[in-house]
């Protein structure tokens, strides 16, 4: 078995010059699809931490209701005594930490002008402690012990709509659990930049204490919970559940991939776009490759006549030219790996970066992750892909007539 | 003693043009022809005589249209592929007239491949290779690849190869025709002194007169047909009167 893979391996290398393209011709595949995957994993993996990051934190606890049905009036679906759930699930496995929030909708108003917001509530201490800062392109996060005036963080879009500027004040109005419409004077602390257009014209952020006060409620949306890395999200999971059991009102836990909706769509996304990519190399090796064996199979059509007259059983015929292929295969792939990782450490280390794309307001970097998983799976691409190009040649060889087969020039 | 190759009224006939309404070209027509184990044969004739499909039929390697090819004693045109090259792969041994190895592989290499795809195993095939290199007069160059060596050289590697599983039967398709005249002359007296040797039966294809000259028995073929029988004085087939010569 060695001597015949020693002939398959020789085979390879027997027309260097026609062996060194169809080498190119995998390794460009292979490269091409390890950038290509290796970027799309970099946006993914980014837009995912950049997601849980930006406050979906890695796990949320609300009530069963709120799962249920919308809200009639507002918070009526919220936690009653959200440190009471707090407190049942601190210390668990991989938690890092807790944060409550209220989401709720009103107005802002300059005096002049109004507009609508999407506004959210938080406890800036434990927002701070789980790394949740707020991507402010002036101005400061919202003060841990607000003395004085009500403080808010507002998009720049709705920034610019309300034509304000840090230190300015605004009047939010919404309303409240019992229905009634409430206003508080929220003084500018920063102006933020999400990075969505969409999410920059609505966005308004204040300290829970002062959304209690205005909605009049106690009660919160939900409780954020950020773990030690996004990994550990479900044996995290796993260990909270039975904590949330016993609790006086019901509780569902739902993880950052239930809710990252957005997430989710980029990255089904993404995967279509590599699927195809990875078809188009996988049928680029197949057709040149089967023109490369039926050329080789050609030019060795006399010493196959030959191998068959010695009593060359016609499968190892085809073995062979299927193993020759799939060698080729393999040290196209290896050349794909070694040259995609070394392009994929330049592109790094020089630090490009690419146009902000749609909905985006910022560049991103252009860096390519180097994924194991990828390499492996572009090289079975193409090796599947060469050894099914082989599979005609062979059997063309394996079906030669002897005789014609020795006469052959 | 029973003749380890038959061919009983063989016609070999191929349809050249792909207008099926004209006559196939008959290449061999009603052969008929005996060999004994130890003969050192010679088939000659012009060339389109019919001798290289007269190798091939008694090779297995072409099926002839009417009549029948034994190999001692088993007729190969009721062998299925697989049979067949297994027949070919045990008792036949062949000669090319221009080398036919595998330049990839080395002088030993060559001579091993017969006894690979036979499942001989590795310890045995170092010795066998080493003994066919050595009667051949090759030990010294075993390890050279084909593109290394001579014509000659080759040649010698090819029959080294033809021999090293033992076969029943060497063919050999003008084997000298490559050769130049000392090339030629060494390689006669290998194929020459194996026969008398090892008794190994060898039937070649040839015009060539200094090979002619060294052989107990030559069939003359023309125009597919077989023109001429003779025997040398003191031939194998003097002892065996058996044979029908057709």
């Amino acid at each position: 078995m060695s001597k015949f893979l020693l002939l398959a391996f020789r085979n390879v290398f027997r027309n260097r010059r026609r062996t060194i393209m169809t080498l190119l011709m995998v390794a460009g595949g292979v490269t091409g699809l390890l950038l290509s995957g290796g970027f799309f994993a970099f946006m993914i993996d980014g837009l995912r931490e950049h997601t849980i990051q930006e406050g979906l934190g890695h796990l949320q606890i609300f009530t069963a209701e709120h799962s249920r049905r919308d809200e009639v009036r507002v918070l009526d679906t919220g936690i009653d005594n959200w440190q009471q759930v707090a407190e049942a699930i601190k210390g668990g496995p991989h938690v890092r930490g807790i944060a409550p929030r209220i989401d709720f909708y009103g107005m802002v108003s300059n005096g002049s002008k109004s507009s609508v917001f999407m506004g959210s509530a938080v406890d800036p201490v434990a927002e701070n402690s789980l790394g949740f800062t707020p991507r402010l392109s002036s101005g400061h996060d919202l003060s841990s012990k607000p003395d004085g005036e009500v403080e808010a963080l507002i998009g720049s879009g709705l920034a610019k709509a309300m034509h304000v500027k840090v230190g300015d004040v605004l009047t939010v109005l919404a309303v409240t659990s019992d229905g009634a419409l409430n206003g508080v004077d929220v003084q500018i602390a920063g102006i933020v930049k999400t990075g969505y257009d969409e999410m920059d014209a609505r966005y308004l952020r204040i300290p829970l204490s002062s959304a209690q006060r205005l909605l009049q409620s106690e009660r919160v949306t939900n409780l954020v919970v950020g773990l030690d890395n996004t990994s550990n999200t479900d044996a995290a999971a796993a260990a909270m559940v039975p904590r949330l059991k016993g609790l006086p009102q019901q509780m569902v836990l739902k993880k950052w991939i239930d809710l990252a909706s957005y997430y989710l769509q980029v990255r089904n996304m993404f995967s279509g776009i590599f699927l195809f990519l990875g078809l188009i190399v996988f049928f680029m090796v197949l057709m040149a490759s089967v023109n490369t064996l039926l050329m080789a199979m050609f030019e060795r059509t006399r010493e196959i006549g030959t191998m068959l007259a010695m009593g060359t059983p016609r499968p190892w015929i085809v073995a062979l030219f299927m193993l020759e292929a799939t060698l080729t295969g393999c040290l196209g792939a290896l050349a794909g790996v070694l040259g995609g990782n070394l392009l994929a450490f330049v592109i790094n280390v020089s630090g490009l970066r690419m146009p902000a794309p749609p909905g985006l307001t910022v560049p991103i970097a252009f860096h390519v992750l180097h994924i194991p998983a990828l390499m492996i799976g572009s090289s079975l691409i193409v090796v599947a892909s060469l050894a099914l190009a082989s599979i005609l040649p062979a059997i063309r060889a394996s079906r030669l007539q002897i005789a014609e087969a020795l006469a052959h020039v | 003693m029973d003749a380890i190759v038959r061919v009983e009224s063989v016609t070999r006939s191929f349809q050249l043009s792909h207008d099926r309404k004209q006559p196939p070209v008959s290449a061999l027509d009603d052969v008929t022809l005996g060999v004994h184990s130890g003969e050192f044969l010679a088939i000659a004739g012009p060339s389109g005589s019919g001798k290289t499909t007269l190798l091939n039929l008694i090779g297995s390697i072409d099926q002839p249209t009417s009549g029948r090819v034994l190999i001692e004693g088993v007729d190969t045109s009721r062998l299925g592929p697989g049979r067949m090259a297994a027949l070919r792969r045990e008792k036949i041994g062949f000669v090319f007239q221009t080398f036919n190895l595998i330049p990839v592989f080395s002088a030993a290499e060559n001579v091993e491949y017969p006894l690979l795809i036979s499942g001989v195993n590795s310890r045995e095939r170092r010795e066998r290779v080493a003994d066919a290199l050595d009667s051949v007069g090759l030990s010294a160059r075993a390890g050279h690849r084909p593109d290394l060596l001579s014509g000659g050289e080759r040649q010698r590697v090819a029959v080294a190869r033809a021999i090293v599983h033992r076969p029943a039967l060497v063919l050999a398709d003008e084997p000298t025709a490559n050769l130049d005249t000392h090339n030629a002359t060494q390689l006669i007296d290998v194929m020459h002194g194996l026969n008398r040797r090892l008794g190994l039966t060898f039937i070649f294809s040839t015009h060539d007169s200094r090979l002619l000259e060294h052989t107990d028995r030559i069939v003359r073929l023309c125009d597919g047909a077989i023109q001429s029988d003779s025997l040398k004085e003191g031939g194998l087939r003097e002892q065996v009167p058996a044979l029908s010569v057709s």
